[in-house]
């Protein structure tokens, strides 16, 4: 019961904030002298047009009864069309979610897969050279934004040694080989972006759950070493693994902007990049909309869902 | 009848929550900072240096000085040799750390007056105020670094300013929410409550008695903040969007370096290191000082 009040408020919470940044949004960019008629008629704008145009896409009505229109056909699914080319957004999209998609889906997977074994085994050699390798290996990588990385990566496995190409993405309906071969590189980015993160907080959580009694005691019951560190320690760890995981997976999108540039993929970064520089305005705006969404919702999410999955906190909720 | 001793400055201190040091303590604590501290103060010293009297320094002059050495590499003349249009890359980093540090630095300056501020009253005071800026600081949370940072150049014009004003922003967001939890925790604390009883004003109790406790934790942030906007002016200037041409910072060289990777990699590999050393640097002194003052958000 407390915790579906305490999701109700959240998701009260967190619908007001994308209304409200939402709203600043719209409101910020329709302050912009740019005219989106003038993109969408062209250079051949006669008066007439130009005026046909405003009263499509109903530009003379204020500002609040724009965006309520705007908002209204973002919740039925209706994203809207470019101005500049007259494409649906919504088509634009169905090619470039999925790379993205992908991008952050492999990162996370790849980031917990690495940062599991690298944590536990630097909680527990703590102190020793190897963790003093591992967190100083991560900490070194923190070092490194993505278009640092991402431009050296490429430069020595596509430019250098020619493993791969720099020829975009392709789909896995092409075969699958070839399209995890397409993203190697771009993961390989965005996870040496993240997993310290993991890795770090995987390493603090497991040296304090080290210290705990039940672990002492399974230690005394003569259980393997192994063992233990599966079930008694590994196992309330993997919900801060879970959280991290969450949170960031958002914050991915970040790297994705400037990896989806560096490796030529035709994701929603570049989408992003291109409208803005096209000064494509309605497609920025929902664009932004959706990314801070899908932000924000995800934050809640994690937050909401930590209860349900780890029952410590559940019993102190109560 | 003999009267109680009237607690001196150094009891004051600890009550207080400050810690009392004796002289020499400071140059104590200095000694025993590990190497990696000391490298990396090396370097931003170092950096700092040429950074500053790169006009003065007659190699450095002009990084826009053409020369017929197209795309040489590394020499003793070119240290990191040139770009195909015979520019000296060490001097083309040199200037554009000057203008990658000089935005840095004032946004963490001003992302930290505003930023401070913000959470400080929020955190001080709670009710309406800590709501109403609390939304504010969570909306501005509400979007991915580099997002909020693009649309806000595009929103205010490309240019140098609307680019501080940007990473000011990533800056202030970032502040805001650590000060804030902090004044939250020190707002409690027994000093405080006894200064109020002793009839303090709000104006010092917030400013000498909360806000003292705050500055370890904002001096630590400075450094990693000063990696934040470094990162986040790079990757607005990597793609396109920030500082207008001919103007330059890192993100700005490394970009340009991308389209001659296989033909010139010197032009990427050398940027790259000193942009490495550089976040290294102020990662590390911002992480050691975070972790001395014990605050769990260390590298946010």
């Amino acid at each position: 019961m407390a915790f579906l009040r305490r999701l109700a408020s959240r998701l009260v919470q967190t619908a007001a904030v994308v209304l409200v940044v939402t709203f600043v949004t719209y409101w910020m960019l329709s302050l912009l002298p740019s005219d989106p008629c003038f993109l969408s008629v062209g250079t051949g704008a006669t008066e007439e047009l130009l005026a046909e145009c405003r009263e499509r896409l109903e530009l003379d009505r204020g500002l609040f009864a724009q965006y309520g229109a705007w908002l209204g056909n973002m919740l039925t699914g209706d994203l809207g069309e470019s101005y500049r080319n007259g494409i649906q957004v919504t088509e634009s999209l169905r090619d470039k979610v999925p790379v993205t998609a992908w991008l952050i889906l492999y990162t996370t997977v790849l980031s917990v897969i690495v940062s599991i074994p690298l944590g536990m085994l630097s909680a527990v050699r703590r102190d020793t050279w190897v963790d003093r390798l591992i967190t100083g290996g991560a900490f070194s990588l923190l070092a490194l934004p993505s278009f640092v990385l991402g431009v050296v990566l490429a430069l020595i496995f596509a430019a250098k040694l020619g493993w791969f190409d720099l020829g975009g993405y392709v789909s896995p309906t092409a075969g699958l080989l070839a399209h995890w071969k397409s993203l190697v590189l771009p993961v390989a980015t965005l996870t040496a972006g993240i997993m310290p993160f993991f890795l770090r907080l995987l390493r603090s959580d497991v040296i304090t759950t080290l210290q705990e009694d039940y672990v002492e005691a399974a230690r005394a019951k003569g259980l393997p070493r192994w063992w233990i560190l599966l079930r008694h320690v590994l196992r309330p760890s993997s919900f801060t693994v879970v959280t991290v995981a969450g949170l960031n997976a958002a914050q991915l999108i970040n790297g994705a902007l400037v990896v989806e540039i560096i490796f030529d993929l035709d994701g929603m970064g570049t989408y992003l990049i291109s409208a803005v520089f096209n000064q494509d305005f309605l497609v920025v705006q929902t664009l932004v909309a959706l990314i801070a969404a899908a932000f924000v919702a995800t934050n809640m999410l994690v937050d909401a869902t930590y209860p349900l999955l780890d029952p410590r906190v559940r019993v102190r909720n109560r | 009848m003999k009267v109680p001793a009237i607690p001196g400055r150094d009891s004051l201190a600890i009550l207080r929550g400050r810690e009392t040091r004796g002289r020499g303590a400071g140059r104590r604590r200095l000694a025993e900072q590990p190497l990696g501290f000391w490298l990396a103060a090396i370097w931003l010293a170092a950096l700092v240096f040429f950074v500053l009297f790169a006009p003065v320094l007659g190699f450095l002059a002009d990084p826009d000085g053409y020369s017929r050495n197209v795309l040489q590499g590394v020499g003793r003349s070119h240290w990191f040799g040139t770009d195909e249009l015979g520019r000296d890359m060490f001097a083309r980093v040199i200037w554009g750390g000057r203008l990658s540090l000089l935005i840095a630095a004032i946004a963490v300056a001003v992302g930290i007056l505003v930023g401070g501020l913000m959470g400080l009253l929020a955190g001080f005071f709670g009710g309406w105020v800590d709501t109403a800026l609390s939304a504010v600081i969570n909306i501005l949370l509400s979007l991915p670094a580099l997002i909020l940072a693009l649309f806000i150049v595009t929103v205010l014009e490309q240019n140098t300013r609307n680019v501080i004003i940007a990473v000011t922003i990533l800056a202030a967001r970032a502040v805001a929410r650590i000060v804030r939890a902090q004044t939250l925790r020190f707002r409690e604390r027994e000093f405080v409550t006894a200064a109020r009883c002793m009839g303090a004003r709000t104006s010092r109790l917030l400013f000498r008695e909360v806000l003292p406790n705050l500055v370890p934790i904002v001096v630590a942030f400075t450094f990693l903040g000063l990696g934040l906007v470094i990162v986040g002016e790079g990757g607005l200037s990597f793609i396109g969007k920030s500082v207008p041409s001919p103007a330059i910072t890192w993100g700005g060289i490394l970009a340009v370096a991308k389209g001659k990777l296989a033909d010139a990699p010197h032009l990427t590999i050398y940027p790259a290191i000193v942009m490495f050393c550089t976040l290294m640097a102020v990662n590390y002194i911002g992480d050691t000082l975070m972790r001395r003052f014990d605050v769990r958000q260390s590298l946010i």
